[in-house]
């Protein structure tokens, strides 16, 4: 029975040696997201469908895409970048900042095509003398947009005192949130509106902090993108509902789940137009012409069923989602 | 077989929280919270200093005071206020969070162009050995100054303390203080870990420290189903497993990934692998017995 006693380690080596990689021609693509969500992983379909149309698709095996995602957990970030890293994939493509900077950090010759990450200096990724990592591609957004999504909330609304109020939660963890919560800050003292932030955590206090906003008698609800927002979106639009506070944002997938309306980038597209960039990479096998870019479709929506509840007449230069 | 040695250094690199929570968990019997707020803290002083141009030499003595001023803190709300430890430990770690935005002033830095623990052994030309040389060493050092600590007198009290409070104060020692150094020495060993781990995966993030603690109880849980099926009695060679259980728990997780599990099973994977580890040797003692 000596024997047996030693059985687990045989089990765990044996585990180990028998999980070797085969090398094969067809280009490899390491896909990392940093966590799951409804509206964040449209950007992947977008990327593979980009991928696919320059013919390079998983089910003709002319293409491979490792897809890890990290469940939210950093040290598990850490090791899947490092497997991408340690299996020399042709290309990574990072969803979110935080796979985004990860993957920065551990390479300095793979291409990343980034997406749904904010430019390199908002990351805090460019050198001292100002470049940008020369393997960064992909598609990311600035602050800029901000603006025009703010802004058509006074053209819409009516102030309901003398003043407009508009209440938005920042997630404090994430560097593009509290960017732009200050940014919005700003343009709202520009505009004559008062603003009332409130900083969350994490989806679990999405509703507390929400209703607390709520009790402020605020006029519209500015949902700012980020991953708490996304995560706890339903919760958000609920109690604004019963509250009868229209909801306003600057991305497109929002809009779709219930906010009024949005200027702002399209994540579907936003993932659609790195993983261009990532097939025309795999067709030339260099870099060269390729950098990274600001995303191009922002597209004006509007959800016609929000805006019938709460009486507000868009623009004609808004479309309705489907 | 390059990944697996990243899966090592990163174990090597959180092998510092294991003993950490050896301390607290092994030989306190406290389980430790605050820990998930000083392993941040630990990272978030790196990074800011580290920008800073600080010299890494400067940016270690105050990680190591940081993170024993939060354990000791933790300690004193749970000796003087008598407060239930795991309840001082989730208020010191909670208060954490804004002490570590407040320092950090963003919620994520990376590290480009900085100082680096990992710049002064050049060995080698593959940067990850030179990394994996430097944490030996980092991690051999902290590992004797730990075992010597608890071979000395004060040592067998601290850990006299764990096994019976009540007689060790009929002694005539200080338990309550020997907790406050105790979990002082935890917190400090898991800011180092911190610091570790932001100047290798160079970035710091204000969510880095969350659900660490389960990496540090994984660690010595590893470790202490080894202890038990080799009926290892020595202080060093105890000290030695919770590195390897470091080390194991990160290729666990290697592993699982390389397998190419479905994201969606991998915590699921990742906890099966970890129960097998720890109960084929119980099942297998069993069958012996």
């Amino acid at each position: 029975m000596k024997i047996l006693k030693y059985l687990p380690l045989v089990f765990i080596l044996g585990l180990v040696l028998s999980c070797n990689s085969k090398k094969s021609d067809v280009p490899v693509v390491g896909f990392v997201d940093a966590f799951e969500d409804a509206t964040i992983s449209q950007a992947r379909t977008g990327f593979t469908d980009a991928l696919k149309k320059s013919g390079f698709s998983e089910d003709q095996h002319t293409v491979k895409i490792e897809y890890r995602n990290a469940q939210g957990d950093i040290p598990t970030l850490t090791q899947i970048v490092n497997q991408f890293v340690s299996e020399k994939v042709d290309l990574m493509g990072t969803c979110t900042t935080l796979s985004t900077v990860s993957a920065l950090q551990k390479t300095k010759t793979i291409p990343i095509f980034a997406m749904v990450s904010p430019t390199p200096e908002r990351m805090n990724v460019v050198s001292s003398t100002g470049e940008a990592p020369a393997n960064l591609f992909g598609a990311v957004e600035e602050l800029a947009y901000i603006d025009t999504s703010f802004n058509i909330i006074p053209k819409l609304l009516k102030p309901k005192g003398s003043k407009l109020v508009i209440g938005m939660i920042y997630n404090q963890s994430e560097p593009q949130s509290a960017d732009a919560m200050n940014r919005i800050k700003s343009l709202a003292d520009k505009a004559n509106v008062t603003l009332i932030a409130l900083p969350l955590n994490s989806s679990a206090d999405a509703q507390l902090v929400t209703k607390s906003l709520l009790g402020k008698n605020i006029d519209a609800f500015f949902a700012n993108p980020d991953n708490t927002v996304f995560a706890s979106f339903e919760t958000i639009l609920k109690s604004c509902n019963q509250a009868n506070v229209p909801i306003f944002t600057s991305e497109a997938g929002l809009v779709k789940r219930g906010a009024v309306a949005a200027f702002g980038a399209d994540i579907y597209q936003w993932g659609y137009q790195a993983g261009e960039q990532a097939a025309q990479f795999l067709k030339m096998h260099k870099t060269d012409g390729l950098k990274w870019e600001m995303v191009k479709v922002r597209k004006r929506v509007y959800n016609p069923e929000a805006a019938k509840k709460y009486n507000i007449t868009v623009p004609l230069n808004f479309e309705a989602v489907k | 077989m390059d990944f697996y040695l990243t899966a090592l250094l990163q174990g090597l690199c959180l092998s510092a929280i294991a003993l950490g929570i050896y301390i607290s968990m092994k030989i306190f019997n406290i389980p430790d919270i605050t820990t998930d707020g000083s392993y941040t803290l630990g990272g978030a002083i790196t990074a800011k200093l580290l920008v800073l141009h600080q010299p890494v030499f400067v940016v270690l003595p105050v990680v190591v005071a940081a993170g024993a001023l939060a354990g000791a803190l933790t300690g004193l709300i749970h000796t003087k206020l008598k407060i239930n430890a795991l309840l001082a430990g989730i208020l010191v770690m909670t208060a954490l969070y804004s002490v570590n935005l407040t320092l950090m002033g963003r919620s994520n830095i990376p590290l480009i162009g900085t100082a680096s623990i990992f710049s002064f052994i050049n060995i080698s030309a593959d940067f990850n050995h030179n990394v994996f040389w430097t944490l030996v060493a980092f991690v051999a050092v902290i590992t004797v100054l730990i075992g010597y600590l608890l071979k000395t007198d004060f040592g067998i009290a601290m850990r006299a303390t764990g096994n019976s409070e009540s007689m060790v104060r009929a002694l005539g020692v200080n338990t309550d203080r020997m907790k406050i150094t105790g979990l002082a020495l935890a917190n400090a060993l898991t800011a180092l870990s911190g610091f570790l781990i932001t100047q290798f995966q160079g970035f710091a993030d204000i969510n880095m420290g969350i659900g660490i603690v389960i990496v540090g109880l994984g660690s010595v849980i590893i470790a202490e189903s080894f202890i038990n099926w080799l009926g290892i009695t020595s202080v060093w060679f105890s000290l030695l497993l919770v590195l390897s259980g470091a080390v194991i728990f990160q290729c666990v997780l290697a592993i699982t990934l390389s397998i190419g599990v479905d994201p969606i099973l991998l915590k699921l994977v990742t906890a099966v692998f970890v129960l097998l580890i720890v109960s084929l040797p119980r099942l297998s003692f069993k069958s012996s017995a």
